[in-house]
């Protein structure tokens, strides 16, 4: 872990209702668009394809009929004590923004992909080869997110490009840009989840929807013995699915 | 002068050290290191001033109302529409799409002939002038297909078609399909809509509510407003099907049923209702009575479907004792259905008074024609393409001189593809107005691109089940990126040349006299700090603020209404039921077919969007193959194991598969994802895994005389 953990004002932290999720992939397309990830010709190996949220399937492991299936989207997991930023040699990751997004300093990286080793949740993905778009396609990439070239590694960002116009459009309207309203700042799954089952806001502001959410007895986190601290939440009623949100002994 | 060994070495070692002292080698090495670590060109992004426009999906069968962010006027992406009620913020995968599919690599672009196996580019007006001369020359026999749910270029397309003398015009099957021919056949008006806004207590009957079932982003938004994330339900939803699909995998309850039996259980649930003492004033009432009394009680709908008799008290339970249930009947994989399992579902929802009530089901009136000649909604729905096709194939249907195919793709969308295209094949003439080369256009004789949404005008009015009367407008956010044009202008210009009269010169006149009829409609609203759902629960529906409705709807406001057709004679439909829905059969032994369609696939019309293709997981398509599904116990049965790849035959078609057992399947049942094993569009589609609705045997509902597709058996080797 990186020994020492640093405390934010603002936390922006998602909570992820399992038990309204469908599965439907809205979320993963979305992500894909805003931050200018290629489209993949053969999406099926997930070893070698890239995807910032990925949408994973989770099952009760019983058979026909007591089976039971959930579906969790997993974005960067922005934890407190990032595995990944100890094990970086050049200060391409790091934790030390207001807001404790984890960032990812594309020019800085040198591909060495120490951090996609270290991070317990894989939601790091490292380009292999040059990004690619059918032709005339590239008239539709965001202007908010760079593209990347082969050999450098890649995660979610929180679209953090969205906190920067959100605190552009309250300093514009007279606003305290580090006092943003609920939902001023939201990331592009979130925002377009048909679903509702995204939530994002600052964890600490107690205006903030998520502030409460957190608190709620079905709320979990993934892996959370490993002490990551991370800044991503998962509600879900079904003990089954909570369950599996982290290494239990068979007895716990 | 001889040169001796001293005077060689002398040489070699001067060379040596000489070489040490040029720059030339260091050079070398130095530009090998370049050129083989040289980067190729990366797109920079686009720079410029960022805006938002509003427009509604036409790609997306959800209709979802949506924000497209354009910077320096050119359109990046699309987002959900927060005041847009069928989409209040969210989006599917493929409308996601709208804006990259612009650019893909299956895109037509520019007019077609065909020239023998291939096609040759040709301009519009060489394309109006030979469609001006096949057609005129097939007079009384042209026939048309289209996909569009909910434009209004349907009215141009029946109006031109029925004045060059119509041998057909057919709408591509979908759940509305099975819906309106269940509502003729109750004697019921208007389109059903469903209020999920304001039910407690939602059955659904085989319908993939939250993925393919109609306003599924709406949907969606209902449910999910009723389900407080942590906190208890406001609301049960039971799903009733063959898998836990993505709709049950959210559902309170999930009850395994073959999708033949949806009738069964309805009229199951329908014993229970009526032995509480439900009752209704509805023609047809005691013969229903009978039919269920007679042979679907507890034990009779056990032995057909294998549901305990207590689990159905159960949903009777809940049904009865909400404040607003509601039933939802439709197809898994979004067609085929037929209508008697409908009319049972509707049956429950009329046994529950809950017809043209809040939290119920609304029988929603047309809205208003305006093209002289044009075919209604229900009247295009009413068409039966499987079985005219089947006609026309097997020589018992005249095959048309001429077909006109709109935004639909039936070489690849139907079930028994294979006899599909075949007969397409008998048709002399056909024209594709599709704006990607898929399987139908391959087949046709002229291809002549629409342009799409974002690069037109067009509309959206109440895709099949909104709960309220709904009409939305697209229009042009870019020009034409390629030499393509709206169809609608195409379908007017072919009319003049043929010297049709359809009153309209362009599409566009056509929508404006549509939005000017709608804001004469009494009671209609643009939904902004009001949503309809409001307003059926109550609520006074706001006036329609004087000023211009087209400028309301074109900045992405929606024009609504909570209307309902009152009902004057529908009825139970008794003796359909009675002759479609057969209990006390035994439970199928050998494997059925349950497909499944999912939204991040594409329609058969668009193909799989290049960047949904990572939304696919690895249980569904590795490589070029894709999964069949299976329960442990149905794999030992057929003596297939894990990863096996199988042959699955029917409807003298073979398909591949991989097995992935996957226990929510029921037993008996194999479940086949939908929207792959395309031979059409583009490397993204193409060759990725097989169609396995080519596997569906398409049969005629008893009672009904519908076609339907909804199980077919499959063998597994």
């Amino acid at each position: 872990m990186s020994g020492q953990k640093m405390e934010f004002p603002i936390t922006w932290g998602m909570v992820i209702d399992i038990d309204k999720c469908t599965g439907c992939g809205a979320c993963m397309a979305s992500c894909q668009t805003e931050n200018n990830v290629e489209p993949q010709r053969e999406a099926s190996n997930k070893l070698r394809s890239t995807s910032w949220m990925t949408v994973y399937e989770l099952t009760n492991g019983k058979s026909f009929p007591d089976h039971d299936i959930a579906y969790l989207p997993r974005p960067c997991q922005q934890c407190g004590n990032p595995p990944c930023v100890s094990v970086c040699p050049v200060i391409a990751t790091e934790k030390n923004e207001n807001g404790g997004i984890v960032s990812q300093v594309y020019p800085r990286c040198i591909g060495c992909r120490y951090c996609v080793a270290a991070c317990p949740y894989h939601v790091r993905y490292f380009g292999w080869f040059d990004p690619v778009w059918p032709e005339g396609m590239q008239k539709t990439l965001s202007p908010l997110t760079s593209v990347r070239p082969r050999g450098v590694v890649e995660k979610c960002t929180f679209c953090h490009h969205r906190w920067t116009l959100a605190k552009d459009a309250a300093r514009a309207n007279g606003k305290d840009p580090d006092n943003l309203d609920d939902g001023a700042y939201v990331t592009t799954c979130v925002q377009n989840c048909p679903s509702g089952a995204l939530a994002f806001g600052d964890l600490k502001n107690p205006k903030h929807k998520v502030h409460e959410l957190i608190k709620s007895p079905y709320a979990y986190r993934l892996l959370e013995r490993l002490g990551t601290d991370t800044q991503v939440y998962y509600i879900s009623r079904r003990e089954w699915v909570r369950k599996l949100g982290d290494n239990y002994l068979k007895s716990e | 002068m001889g040169l001796d060994r001293r005077a060689f070495l002398g040489l070699v070692a001067g060379g040596a050290v000489g070489t040490m002292f040029t720059p030339i080698p260091w050079k070398f090495i130095d530009d090998a290191s370049i050129w083989t670590q040289n980067w190729s060109w990366i797109p920079r992004v686009p720079k410029g001033q960022i805006d938002y426009v509003g427009t509604s999906s036409k790609l997306c069968p959800a209709c979802e109302g949506l924000k497209i962010m354009r910077v320096a006027g050119n359109p990046v992406s699309a987002g959900g529409n927060p005041d847009h009620p069928l989409s209040r913020g969210g989006v599917s995968a493929l409308a996601r799409s709208e804006v990259y599919m612009l650019y893909s690599p299956a895109r037509i672009k520019s007019p077609m002939k065909r020239s023998g196996k291939t096609f040759a580019p040709i301009t519009w007006e060489q394309a109006l002038i030979e469609m001006a001369e096949k057609l005129g020359a097939a007079k009384g026999s042209v026939a048309a297909i289209s996909g569009d749910g909910t434009g209004t270029v349907n009215e141009v397309l029946s109006a031109l078609v029925g004045k060059l003398g119509s041998a057909g015009c057919f709408m591509m099957p979908t759940e509305a399909t099975s819906a309106a021919k269940g509502i003729k056949l109750m004697g019921g008006q208007g389109q059903a809509g469903y209020d999920f806004e304001n039910a407690d207590a939602v059955l659904v009957l085989g319908a993939d509510l939250f993925e393919t079932w109609g306003t599924s982003t709406r949907n969606r938004k209902a449910f999910g407003a009723t389900r407080p994330a942590g906190a208890k339900p406001a609301s049960t939803y039971i799903y009733v099907g063959p898998t836990r699909n993505n709709t049950a995998s959210v559902c309170d309850q999930w009850i395994p049923a073959g999708a033949a039996d949806f009738g069964i259980v309805a009229l199951g649930i329908a014993w229970h209702l009526l032995k509480a003492g439900a009752t209704s004033n509805a023609p047809g009432f005691d013969t229903f009575k009978a039919v269920v009394n007679g042979g679907f009680g507890p034990e009779d709908v056990k032995r057909a479907t294998g549901i305990a008799p207590d689990v159905l008290a159960g949903i009777a339970k809940t049904l009865a004792s909400a404040k607003a249930p509601l039933v939802v009947t439709g197809s898994p994989f979004g067609q085929g259905l037929g209508a008697a399992p409908f009319i049972a579902g509707m049956s429950l929802n009329m046994l529950l008074g809950r017809i043209n009530k809040p939290g119920g089901v609304y029988m929603l009136p047309e809205l208003a024609a305006v093209v002289p000649g044009a075919m209604s909604r229900a009247a295009l729905l009413d068409g039966d393409l499987p079985a005219f096709l089947k006609g026309v194939e097997a020589g018992k249907t005249p095959a048309p001189k001429a077909l006109l195919v709109y935004d639909a793709n039936p070489a690849y969308g139907l079930p028994e593809s294979a006899t599909m295209a075949k007969a397409l094949e008998k048709i002399p003439f056909k024209v594709s107005f599709s704006s990607f080369m898929d399987e139908t256009a391959a087949l046709c004789d002229l291809v002549l691109p629409n342009s799409l949404p974002l690069e037109r005008y067009d509309d959206v009015a109440t895709p099949y089940g909104s709960g309220f009367c709904i009409y939305s407008l697209v229009r042009p956010i870019q020009k034409p990126i390629h030499d393509t044009k709206t169809t609608g202008d195409v379908l007017l210009a072919l009319a003049r040349k043929l010297s049709i009269e359809l009153k309209f010169d362009n599409f566009q006149q056509v929508l404006k006299e549509k939005v000017a009829g709608l804001a004469k409609a009494s009671g209609g609203f643009v939904a902004k700090d009001v949503m309809p759902w409001q307003v059926a629960a109550g609520k006074p529906a706001p006036a329609l603020v004087g000023g211009d409705l087209w400028k309301a709807l074109e900045t992405g406001f929606a024009w609504t209404m909570v209307g309902q057709v009152a009902q004057t004679g529908m009825g139970f439909a008794s003796e359909v039921v009675a002759k479609a829905v057969k209990a006390g059969k035994a439970p199928a032994v050998a494997a059925t077919l349950a497909p499944y369609s999912q939204l991040r696939t594409g329609t058969p019309a668009t193909g799989i969007p290049c960047q949904d293709l990572t939304t696919v997981p690895d249980t569904e398509l590795v490589g070029d193959t894709t999964f069949v599904r299976l329960n442990s116990e149905t794999a030992k049965a057929l003596g297939l194991k894990k990863g096996q790849t199988v042959k699955l035959s029917a409807a003298g078609v073979d398909c591949q598969a991989k097995v992935h057992i996957f226990e929510s399947v029921m037993t008996g049942m194999v479940s086949a994802p939908l929207g792959f094993g395309h031979t059409a569009f583009d490397y993204f589609s193409q060759g990725k895994g097989a169609n396995y609705l080519s596997l569906m045997t398409v049969a005629e509902e008893p009672g009904s005389g519908m076609s339907m597709w909804i199980a077919s058996e499959v063998k597994i080797a």
